[in-house]
């Protein structure tokens, strides 16, 4: 089955990571894995998109299709707003809420659900840089990924030195995934 | 063994610089190539080499034909403004034959156009990258895969052909990430071609005085074998001439040492091409979106195939004519105005108004829908 996800933001925030956890856990798995992103040439303040597609069988376009995303994480208004029409109707939104605004109609097109990505990373796991893993986890939960293969390929893509904190802010990212499901579902 | 990697294209292009003896890095940062330099500074204190960052790409590719002069294999890399400054010293390096390995990670152009999307703008500046006449060769990875392969491969071409070699990836193969399944690196290490050197007495050295389609044979500088090096007209000892005969002779040879050998350089790939019905003509990361169109539309009844020049120059002509000679409805698609297309028309013999075309000048990725809904235009 092909999963199509795509994580948006603003240049500088650092989705890349997430994305590229995916991919390697895949491949660990025997499947296949592949992510792409795409940026502006702003340094920071520019919408960025960060497409990882999950398959069994090979991949070769590397992007996802627009129409066809099953899930988005999105923690900046100006990127939600220029690609949340690539999710398709019924699909997934994970919204940081200080930082994106849906509107109604949004949410009788597709499961929102709000989660404080920035928020958790800065206060409950203490530095902002772990966003990209607590959106890793969310990602993992909402789309029925193996929870253990991923963790375990964070560990060893992150640098060694770093591993504690995103240990952290993967299970709090989890969690976080676990309570809007229980709330929302 | 082959080794599995989950990698970027950049990555992989590095890894392969190291893997195929390049020990020599001189270049100059530029989106979106940076990370193969980043990497090389990585990698190449490692294994005994030198990584060095210029003040500019003109410096960048001075210091790398400085090395490989010196008898090392070396490296630059960009994308194309970067081409467009090291332009005069690429020409240094056809004219004096020079190998080097030259990388360029395409990005939207013309001037500094669109830093951080892809691109194939570039194909006619690798063909023409400079003033004068020469042959360039030139290869274009289409998979993560061959940014290891055919980077390897360009520094087997470059030393056995005494020139430079153009890799050229884009923005999407650079920085995509995926598994990618490379050949055993003792497989890699068996293949590697070394240029020749000269074992005679150093007195009677003529690195320029070789066959009429062979490169010269241009000893490491400081080991007791003396020749001088020019972009001038050259005689037989590398010193300036403005002789009639030996002018053309040098001129036809830096031809003749290449389209001779024509064999050991032309590359291509075709795929589900034997019961097609329409072609389509694709190469880079755009074959990728051929390849995802072509299976989707035979699902659906649809025979449509693939052919992707893998050496883009010299082209493979007498291929390109085959096969666009068997087909009547043909599709020529690349990330730019057509640079190829013209080449693909010239080589077919057949007029534009033969072939379906779908260029994309915007920075934008061609999809495989975008490809669909064209093929599907030409079977109506």
């Amino acid at each position: 089955m092909r999963k199509q996800l795509r994580f948006t933001g603003v240049g500088g925030q650092g989705v890349l990571l997430a994305g590229e956890i995916l991919a390697r856990a895949y491949v660990r798995a025997g499947k296949y894995g592949v992510q792409v992103g795409t940026y502006t040439s702003q340094v920071r303040g520019g919408p960025t998109k960060v497409d990882i597609i999950l398959d069994d069988e090979p991949i070769l376009y590397p992007y996802a299709v627009d129409g066809e995303i099953d899930f988005m994480l999105s923690v900046a208004d100006k990127s939600y707003q220029l690609f949340k029409d690539g999710v398709k109707e019924g699909g997934i939104i994970v919204y940081e809420p200080n930082l994106v605004y849906p509107t109604e109609d949004d949410k009788a097109k597709w499961k929102m659900f709000p989660i404080e990505v920035i928020t958790i990373a800065k206060e409950k796991v203490g530095n902002v840089i772990t966003q990209s893993v607590v959106a890793l986890a969310i990602a993992t939960r909402m789309n029925n990924i193996d929870k253990d293969l991923v963790y375990q390929t964070m560990i060893e893509t992150v640098p060694s030195k770093a591993v504690d904190i995103n240990k952290k802010a993967f299970e709090l990212g989890y969690e976080a995934a676990e309570e809007v499901l229980a709330k929302y579902s | 063994m082959a080794r599995e990697l989950v990698s970027t294209g950049n990555q992989l292009a590095a890894l392969a610089a190291i893997d195929a003896g390049c020990r020599f890095f001189g270049g100059y940062p530029i989106t979106p190539s940076s990370e193969i330099a980043h990497e090389m500074s990585k990698l190449l204190p490692k294994v005994g080499g030198v990584f060095i960052q210029m003040e500019d790409e003109i410096a960048g590719i001075s210091v790398a034909l400085g090395a490989s002069m010196s008898g090392v294999k070396a490296m630059t890399n960009t994308s194309g403004p970067g081409i467009s400054l090291k332009s005069e010293q690429i020409g240094l390096a056809f004219m004096a034959e020079i190998p080097l390995v030259i990388t360029n990670v395409m990005r939207g152009g013309p001037s500094t156009g669109l830093p951080t999307r892809p691109a194939q703008g570039d194909i006619l500046q690798a063909m023409a990258p400079t003033h004068g006449d020469f042959q360039s060769i030139t290869l274009c990875a289409g998979s993560l895969e061959e940014c290891y392969t055919e980077t390897v491969r360009a520094f087997n071409l470059a030393e056995r052909f005494m020139t430079p070699v153009f890799v050229l990836l884009d923005e999407t193969l650079g920085h995509m990430v995926g598994k990618a399944v490379l050949p055993d690196k003792e497989e890699v290490e068996k293949n590697i071609i070394n240029r020749r050197v000269y074992e005679g007495d150093p007195l009677t050295y003529e690195p320029y005085n070789v066959g009429k389609d062979e490169p010269a044979i241009l000893n490491p500088f400081f080991k007791g074998y003396r020749y001088h090096i020019t972009g001038l007209h050259h005689g037989p000892t590398g010193f300036p001439t403005e002789d009639a005969k030996m002018c053309q002779e040098l001129i036809d040879r830096l031809f003749n040492k290449i389209l001779a050998h024509k064999d050991e350089i032309e590359s291509y790939e075709e795929f589900m091409l034997d019961d097609a019905d329409i072609l389509i003509i694709a190469y880079g990361s755009v074959s990728l979106a051929a390849k995802e169109a072509i299976k989707q539309l035979r699902k659906e009844g649809v025979k449509v195939g693939l052919f992707r020049p893998i050496t883009l120059w010299p082209s493979p002509e007498e291929k390109i004519n085959e096969i666009c000679n068997k087909f009547d409805k043909i599709l020529v698609t690349e990330m730019n105005k057509g640079q190829y297309f013209k080449e693909i028309q010239r080589a077919s013999g057949k007029k534009a108004s033969e072939f379906e075309t779908l260029f994309k000048a915007n920075g934008r990725p061609i999809s495989p829908a975008e490809i669909k809904a064209k093929i599907k235009e030409m079977v109506k």
